[in-house]
Order: structure tokens, then sequence, then C-alpha cells
């Protein structure tokens, strides 16, 4: 058997990182206090953000909250949830 | 039932019979009230594919994990303060420590009556206005929503 030489091929794929948005929704039952407050404590906003925020989830139904890295995002909603905000990532936009 | 914050900065709810505790101890059952347990419900709210896969394999067993010992440390509590008093009237305390077990739990309870019963914002709503199979399942969840109340305003912030 020959010997036979190998060839590596180095392919290089590059794309953008993609944004994501992290989104919190409304519901009737969390207290508009204490979605402020949980903005606040997760993202440390300050309490004038964190309310103009809270305001859009409840007059517009949902906010879009913080945009950024998509591992960043999901860790973002993972807090949320444990807060028990109704709430979610996508690409942004 | 009379709820007053202390001057420790946390709460002491004084109740006066059994059906007190009885109430109390409703807040628990309501939050597993619901077919779909909350960290299923919050889970379903991602739409993207690849990262509701992740979702369901690791973040919806540890919200889960994490909403079943909220309502643990709380049934724990209501029943050792009941045994405590003998199920007559008797103090429960809520310390600073245990506000977010607490709030917990009771939006667990919230969300879960809210799921089945649709009450919608209750700003506008009266127990009159609630079909009568839902009425007491309204008035519970506004004894609960009450408690948050006091807790936000005087033990978490």
């Amino acid at each position: 058997m020959a010997d036979s030489d190998t060839a590596t091929l180095t392919r290089t794929d590059t794309s953008l990182d993609v944004p994501w948005s992290v989104l919190v929704f409304d519901d009737p039952v969390n207290l508009m206090g204490y979605v402020t407050y949980v903005l606040m404590k997760i993202f440390g906003y300050d309490e004038k953000k964190a309310a103009i925020l809270m305001l859009q989830v409840h007059k517009q139904g949902r906010s879009i909250v913080w945009t950024g890295q998509r591992e960043k995002a999901e860790f973002y909603v993972q807090q949320l949830q444990s807060h028990q905000l109704k709430s979610s990532l996508e690409k942004a936009e | 039932m009379k709820i007053l914050p202390t001057l420790e900065g946390g709460l002491r709810i004084d109740t006066e019979d059994d059906g007190d505790w009885k109430l109390l101890q409703t807040i628990t059952h309501d939050a597993v009230s619901c077919d779909e347990h909350l960290a299923l419900r919050l889970g379903n709210l991602i739409t993207d594919e690849q990262v509701a896969a992740d979702w369901r394999e690791y973040i919806i067993p540890d919200l889960e994990e994490a909403f079943h010992a909220d309502l643990a440390h709380v049934a724990s509590s209501i029943a050792a303060a009941r045994v405590e008093c003998g199920g007559g009237p008797g103090p429960l305390w809520i310390t600073r420590e245990d506000a977010f077990h607490w709030y917990g739990s009771l939006n667990q309870a919230r969300l879960a009556l809210e799921e089945i019963h649709q009450f919608g914002p209750s700003e506008d709503l009266s127990p009159m206005g609630i079909p009568p199979q839902s009425r007491n399942a309204f008035l519970r969840s506004q004894f609960y929503c009450a408690i948050q109340s006091l807790l936000l305003e005087h033990v978490m912030r």
C-alpha cells in the first residue's frame, strides 16, 4: 500500500452574531410593582427605566426589555421565568 | 385573620380559628390545581424550536424544582405554626428570608387560579360579576393578592 499524503482542507465560515431580544408579556396576575422590582433586580435598571418598561408591558401587552447575545438572553429569560413573569426570547428584527 | 408588618421587617399573620389555618393551607393546594404545571406553561412561551428543545431538557425541570421548593417551604411553615398553637388562634411569622418563598407560592396559586378560571384584570371585577362556581376562587385570589401587596410594600423592598 502506497503512502498517501493527507490534505487538510480548512473551511472558514463566518457569520454575524444575530442579536436576540428578551420579551416580557402582560398578564393579569403579576403586580405592576413586582414587575418593576424584578426588572430592576435582574437587569440592574434604575426604577425609572424599569417602570417605563413595566408600563409598556401593561399597555402594549409586551415589551422588549433587553437585546444582545443569545446565551445572555436565555439566561435573562430563565431568570424572569424563575420570578414567574411571562417571558420569551426571539431573534431581533 | 389580621396581617401586620413587624418591626423586624417581616409580616405577622394572626389567625383566629381553624378556618383561618385551612384558608392558609389552600395557598399550596391552589398552586398545584392546574393540570399543566407552571414551569411548563412558561416554557410554552418559547417559540424558537432550537431554544424550546433546550428549555424542555434543562430549564423546565429546574424551574419546576424551584417552584416546588417554594411551596414545600410555605406548607411546612404553616403546618409548624398551626401545630404550635393547636389549630386555634395564633401567629404565623413571615421573615425577610421567607418573603420570596411566600411571594412565589402566592403567585403560583394566583397564576393557577387565573389559568383555570380566566378572571382577567381584577381592577374592574366585583365578586358578583363572577360565575358562582368561580366566586370562591376569585376571593381567594384577591386574598392572596392582598398578602403579596403587603410583602412587596413592607418586606421585599
